[in-house]
């Protein structure tokens, strides 16, 4: 009695089909990122990318209040005490960082009237002048930006 | 003389502070010991708090190089002026008007309705809402759009491969093809800040607070986004969607889309 013996035909699809399935894990293996399964369905190691992606450019308050604690004080007694140095005077500039003679610009009355000019989609309680009205754009004449309350 | 004597010595004795603050603030390469799955960052949005100058959107673009062109935005706001109803009719409110030039940078141009006219008018900031169920990371087809573990949702701009789909996907319009790296773009919470302990941009400058940023799993539980979450009554963007956003508005309108 014969035993059972594959066709030929038979055996050579299921060759094909397996090296497929061989060649398909390799290539899987291979082309996959180390860290793609890590969190989820993308790659672990895009997280720490993102973190050295750039430098940060603004500062912050806290990097100002080291080298300047005294106008951060008088600035905290004052309707500006939730204001950061950077809203107005601008990014610090490396230079400003690293060399303290090199002063940051002095804002103008612009930058006060961003927040301050009257509209009526600003919300009514917050602190509005028409300056047709009021005097001029030179706020700096008779206000002190780092302490407002202080009217004169 | 004793001016120049004096201001060697000032700046010999601020080279030392100076460095020290140039390590603090520019750590590089990767801020160490940040641990992705102790955190969960959110920001969330105060209408009544946002006055429109715009600080937050210039403050975007530099602080993540986004493309100058007028149609690339991180962050914007919108300005709404729902307008008073025709006289005739039984409606409570008129017509609503939404604007956003220059995502509002540089702050608004006075509005072309006549104050008289005007019901009410209010400013929403807007970035992305950090949905659960976000709907650029599902249609993604490389996976370069994931949710990250503390709150984010980033891209990977060495796999997008800048099909568009994700921009197409977001409801809300919080994505842009940057024309630089020919990838996807969005609101990353400043992914480079957060890690070493620094504020998002948008949140360091505004100037009312407009803007609450904080950690869910802030162990000292001293978070303003706590505070903010208790004391407002507050909503998300699209709710029928289903995309679940994280982002809370507080004092949000209606008409906000």
């Amino acid at each position: 009695m014969r035993c059972f013996q594959m066709p030929p035909q038979v055996f050579r699809v299921v060759l094909l089909i397996f090296a497929i399935g061989v060649s398909y894990l390799v290539a899987r293996t291979l082309l996959t990122p180390a860290s793609f399964h890590e969190y989820g369905f993308y790659r672990g190691a895009a997280l720490a990318e993102h973190t050295t992606r750039h430098e940060p450019v603004f500062a912050g308050k806290l990097a100002c209040g080291v080298r300047h604690p005294d106008v951060l004080k008088t600035l905290a007694k004052g309707g500006h005490k939730n204001l950061s140095c950077e809203a107005c005077h601008g990014v610090v500039s490396p230079q400003h960082l690293t060399d303290p003679t090199s002063n940051m610009d002095k804002p103008s009355g612009a930058i006060c009237l961003r927040c301050h000019e009257a509209s009526p989609s600003r919300p009514a309680g917050f602190r509005q002048i028409v300056v047709k009205d009021h005097y001029a754009e030179k706020c700096i004449e008779c206000h002190l930006p780092h302490e407002p309350n202080e009217v004169p | 003389m004793v001016a120049t004597v004096g201001g060697v010595l000032a700046g010999l004795l601020a080279l030392p502070a100076a460095r020290a603050l140039k390590k603090k603030f520019s750590t590089s390469p990767a801020p160490s010991g940040y641990d992705a799955s102790k955190h969960k960052w959110l920001m969330c949005l105060d209408v009544d708090k946002c006055i429109g100058c715009g600080l937050c959107a210039d403050a975007c673009k530099t602080e993540n190089h986004v493309p100058e062109a007028s149609h690339f935005f991180r962050t914007w706001i919108e300005r709404y002026i729902i307008k008073k109803p025709a006289p005739a009719t039984a409606a409570a409110r008129g017509e609503v008007l939404v604007d956003s030039p220059n995502g509002g940078r540089g702050g608004f141009p006075p509005a072309l309705v006549p104050r008289a006219d005007i019901l009410k008018s209010f400013f929403v900031p807007k970035l992305c809402n950090l949905c659960e169920a976000s709907p650029c990371t599902q249609v993604c087809p490389v996976g370069a759009t994931f949710d990250t573990p503390d709150g984010a949702v980033l891209v990977d701009p060495s796999y997008c491969i800048g099909c568009g789909f994700c921009i197409q996907a977001c409801p809300y319009g919080c994505r842009f093809l940057s024309p630089v790296t020919r990838t996807a773009e969005k609101c990353t919470l400043c992914y480079h800040r957060i890690t070493r302990g620094l504020l998002p941009a948008c949140v360091e400058v505004c100037p009312t607070q407009a803007r609450v940023f904080g950690d869910l799993k802030n162990p000292l539980a001293d978070d303003p986004l706590q505070a903010f979450v208790q004391e407002n009554k507050v909503n998300t963007l699209k709710p029928h969607l289903g995309t679940n956003p994280r982002v809370l508005y507080a004092n949000l309108d209606k008409e906000v889309r």
